[in-house]
């Protein structure tokens, strides 16, 4: 989940090592441009296009990762 | 007209100049900071790309925007008014419930009374419709078409929505298209998925919520980005390769890929999915916003209207979004006699 990280680090302007499935993303600025970059994201690398909602819902990076296992399986 | 499952082929079909028009008040992002504040527009241009837009004056239509546009490419191609027997209007403002605009468009221009108008509602994939029925009358026997597409979406937006108060701009748009059996195939693919019609919408101002003088509410555009986007990155890059198939393209001989500029963002993630490069994706909704039906009219005659004019070149056209509803065309455009963009 590496590039997971280095790609929400990148979207939340803060450092990679900030980001861990324990982060919680109200810390950061999750708005809506903050979710479509992540749909985008998501797409790039696992080439899984999450539900927005759904994605809008997560509430740390954990949660996005088990979306994406979701999706993916 | 061969069809293939899901795309159709048409012979014989010029596209012989275009003529581009948006009104004069151009508004810098600044213009939304009072409202909307500072990091929330520098947030919103840093996705979209958007910096600067064209908006209309109280009164100005699209209607008026295509009129300028379709007398200056009349003037430039030298046609004979006479020679025109089709004109089509794509647009989502049209200037009335009734008449069509087309008619009202067909008397302002002059045109003659064989030529058949009707207008066309439909928004960002608009243009590429547009062209398909242009080229399905040319088809059908006709010999010179007009197809005017624009839209001016500023006085339906919420100047609080930060998704869409900034986004958007105005345009007007005129295209020549005539028959010519010299011409190279064209290959169209069109598509709809009506269950996304609530996602992009103008709720009020139709006859199943009608919007009159007593009416307390103005009729506003909603817009759920994040499943418009959604939409758009599960359709598009699909839509690309396979109209780049039907026309036996690789992505390497295509020499641009025109696509509706949604939002910047948006765009390049399509083109790293479609590997079209950047320099074969021009992109200019920084200058002009999304301009709904005329962003693919705008980029030929401003992003590539100087190679185009030149020689002919291998063209993909794609436009998405509203309904939602699709349409891709692919093959050679061009050398075109006009390509020009007019800034009233």
């Amino acid at each position: 989940m590496s590039a997971l990280f280095a790609g929400l680090a990148e979207i939340f302007e803060v450092d990679e090592s900030e980001i861990s499935s324990a982060s919680e993303l109200a810390a950061f600025n999750w708005d809506s441009l903050a979710i479509i970059s992540t749909l985008a994201l998501v797409d790039e690398i696992n080439g899984v296009l999450l539900d927005g909602q759904a994605l809008a819902k997560c509430e740390t990076v954990a949660d996005i990762e088990a979306l994406i296992a979701k999706e993916a399986a | 007209m061969q069809a293939a499952p899901g795309g159709y082929r048409v012979e014989g079909v010029r596209l012989a100049g275009v003529v581009s028009a948006v009104p004069a008040r151009r508004l810098e992002n600044q213009a939304f900071e009072e409202r909307l504040g500072e990091a929330a527009v520098a947030d919103v241009a840093k996705m979209t790309g958007v910096q600067t837009r064209y908006w209309v004056e109280p009164g100005q239509t699209t209607a008026d925007l295509c009129q300028v546009a379709a007398e200056r490419l009349i003037e430039r191609l030298g046609w004979d008014r006479a020679s025109i027997d089709g004109m089509i209007f794509v647009s989502q403002t049209p200037d009335h419930a009734l008449p069509a605009s087309a008619c009202l468009l067909h008397g302002k221009l002059g045109l003659s009374p064989h030529a058949q108008a009707f207008d066309v509602g439909m928004g960002c994939s608009g243009y590429v419709y547009g062209l398909w029925l242009a080229a399905c009358l040319l088809q059908a026997g006709l010999k010179r078409v007009l197809l005017l597409a624009g839209d001016t979406i500023s006085p339906l937006l919420d100047p609080d929505d930060r998704a869409t108060a900034p986004l958007f701009g105005d345009a007007g748009s005129a295209t020549a298209l005539e028959r010519d059996p010299a011409a190279a195939s064209l290959h169209f693919r069109l598509g709809t998925d009506g269950t996304g019609a609530s996602d992009l919408i103008v709720q009020d101002g139709g006859f199943r919520s009608p919007c009159g003088p007593a009416a307390s509410i103005a009729p506003t555009l909603k817009m759920d980005g994040n499943a418009v986007f959604a939409f758009t990155l599960r359709a598009v890059p699909a839509l690309i390769e396979a109209v780049r198939a039907d026309a036996g393209l690789a992505a390497e001989e295509v020499d641009f890929h025109l696509l509706h500029q949604a939002n910047q963002f948006m765009l390049r993630h399509i083109g790293k999915k479609a590997k079209a490069p950047p320099e074969r994706l021009p992109i200019n909704i920084g200058k002009f916003g999304n301009t709904s039906s005329a962003t693919l009219p705008l980029l030929l005659t401003d992003a590539v209207a100087e190679p185009l004019s030149k020689e002919a070149a291998t063209l993909v056209l794609a436009g998405f979004g509203v309904g939602y509803s699709w349409g891709a065309v692919a093959g050679r455009f061009g050398p075109l006699d006009c390509a020009e963009t007019v800034y009233l």
